[in-house]
């Protein structure tokens, strides 16, 4: 229990942290200069910049907060946004995020079988040519190449189209690691004496080596669902979906800054939900996490 | 010379071909290049031909990613060496720092250093820090936190070994056995972690550029496989992404052949 409880603790200071850090770094910017050649902004543009992060307020830091939960529009543009828009925007993303996931671990799945199947065949090549090209893939290169047909002749859905081209890095690097430990496991004594026994190969395969594989596929799930958020942001952009990423986008490019502090502190939280959901899920699934956290 | 992996030399090999390439098309000769593609001229750019586009970009992208992975892998080795040299609290403190910028996806940290950086520039006060040298800097500020918790591992194991054990006995401070024992053993993982952080660095520059964020010109890959579009809607793209695309995977694929192989061959070694 204790080492749960340090493990929450690490995870849950995170956001603080990246909160009070994004604040300070934005609340550090030069918007306003003496000089009118330098300047970015109009005055009138800074000062809505330095009342919406509070900057000369006593707590305020806490001004994009009481912002955010007054129900009030953050920013100072079309691009400003209340909470509840922000809450229906990262349900967006979440939701292509979600439909993701199991796209990319059913393509780890079965990538890690074929990788495993071609290991002594001709085709082992391709073993190793597809993540070396799904790795120098960015998400938005496939996306590019979907959006004709996405966006100008509207011939496929854009939430789907999305959800596929960010599930092919995630889940090769899913399907290499899995691939990984399918080997080691099915080298293993007991995968053999199964065998010698009469079991047939599925069988032993379902009951007595994926359970063994599982706790590896979990220890990736993490970084795997940063990736498919993060990575959300470019196929979001590219097929115009009004969702977490696009918002995200914008305000950086606007300098929406009270946004993008806002925004940077709620993915942090969703990382951290992840995360934490990902531990949980592991000690259900782990029996020997369990044990060592006894 | 045996003892570097038939991968390894292929990766670089790759690498080093594909920074020659880029030198002598994107940069030597752009005008030969430009009136021999047989891809013909880009959308956007009239004036610029798509193979001049391409392998320009793959310089500054090559560039930036070898500039940015340099500085993240300097700067991981310094806070792994910090760690382990102070111990106790201290260390405790810096492995939870790696911890938190290690959980941050890259792109989105070098979106907000970009903006932060730009707003500095813009007001005159970015210390003569250009478009390239913001995107490096930001990469390494992001990038280092991989290398740091790889070095540090690794500086852990290395020092459960007996002939430090041996050096330490003899009255062998921290920095001595660092720098006299650990760092001969460390050096090829060093190398290999640097090619590691390589493809990272190349993609997040990529991405970044593509959203329109980075300024840099002339353009990396990202930038303009970003500007791309109306390519892409008025011929299918095949002619201009695919090229661009190609260059990119190769780069990737040069610089983590490099990195496995040494990676793998090191701990052998160990």
């Amino acid at each position: 229990m204790r080492l749960i409880a340090t493990r929450l603790a690490r995870q849950l200071v995170l956001v603080p942290v990246v909160a009070v850090a994004s604040y300070f770094l934005m609340a550090a910017l030069p918007l306003t200069t003496e000089s009118d050649t330098k300047r970015q902004v109009s005055p009138e543009l800074a000062a809505s910049y330095q009342r919406d992060l509070g900057i000369g307020e006593p707590f305020g830091i806490l001004r994009p907060w009481q912002k955010l939960f007054a129900g009030e529009r953050l920013g100072t543009s079309a691009q400003g946004i209340t909470g509840d828009e922000l809450l229906q925007k990262l349900s967006g993303s979440v939701g292509v995020g979600l439909v993701a996931l199991p796209l990319a671990l059913a393509w780890a799945l079965g990538f890690a079988l074929l990788r495993t199947r071609w290991r002594r065949g001709r085709w082992a090549v391709l073993g190793d040519a597809l993540p070396a090209i799904a790795f120098g893939t960015p998400v938005f290169i496939p996306a590019l190449l979907l959006a004709p047909s996405v966006v100008e002749r509207g011939h496929l859905l854009p939430e789907l189209c999305a959800a596929v081209v960010i599930a092919i890095w995630p889940g090769t690097f899913l399907g290499t690691l899995v691939g990984d430990a399918l080997e080691t496991e099915l080298s293993r004594d007991y995968v053999r004496t199964a065998l010698s026994k009469g079991l047939d190969p599925g069988t032993v395969l379902r009951r007595h080596v994926l359970p063994n594989v599982w706790p590896a596929l979990l220890d990736a799930v993490t970084p795997v669902a940063t990736a498919l958020l993060a990575g959300s942001f470019a196929a979001e952009r590219v097929f115009g979906l009004p969702y977490f990423g696009q918002l995200y986008v914008l305000a950086v490019l606007n300098k929406q800054v009270a946004v993008v502090v806002v925004s940077t502190t709620t993915f942090a939280t969703v990382l951290v939900a992840v995360s934490l959901t990902v531990e949980l899920l592991r000690v259900l699934v782990d029996p020997r996490a369990r044990e060592a956290r006894a | 010379m045996n003892r570097i992996p038939l991968r390894a030399w292929v990766g670089l090999l790759l690498l080093v071909g594909l920074g020659a390439l880029s030198l002598v098309a994107g940069r030597l000769f752009p005008e030969a290049l430009a009136h021999t593609c047989p891809l013909g001229w880009d959308l956007n750019r009239p004036d610029r031909s798509v193979c001049e586009l391409a392998f320009g970009g793959l310089w500054v992208s090559l560039a930036v990613g070898l500039a940015a992975g340099a500085l993240s892998t300097v700067l991981g080795l310094g806070v792994a060496a910090l760690a382990r040299l102070s111990g106790g609290v201290t260390e405790q403190v810096l492995l939870r720092a790696v911890d938190a910028v290690f959980a941050l996806p890259d792109v989105l940290v070098v979106m907000v250093l970009q903006l932060a950086g730009q707003s500095l520039m813009d007001a005159g006060m970015g210390g003569g820090l250009g478009p390239f040298g913001l995107m490096v800097t930001s990469l390494a500020l992001v990038g280092w936190a991989g290398p740091a918790r790889m070095f540090r591992d690794r500086l852990a194991t290395l020092e459960g070994q007996e002939y430090v054990a041996a050096a330490r006995a003899l009255g062998g401070g921290g920095p001595h056995v660092l720098r006299v024992h650990l760092w001969p053993m460390l050096r090829p993982f060093v190398l290999a972690v640097f090619l590691s952080r390589l493809p990272n660095a190349i993609l997040t520059e990529s991405t970044v550029s593509f959203f329109g964020i980075a300024r840099m010109e002339p353009m990396s890959l990202g930038r303009y496989l970003g500007t791309s579009y109306a390519a892409l809607i008025y011929e299918g793209g095949g002619r201009v992404v695919i090229p661009a695309w190609g260059l990119l995977v190769l780069l990737v694929l040069g610089a983590s052949l490099a990195s496995q192989a040494l990676g793998g061959g090191t701990r052998r070694q160990v």
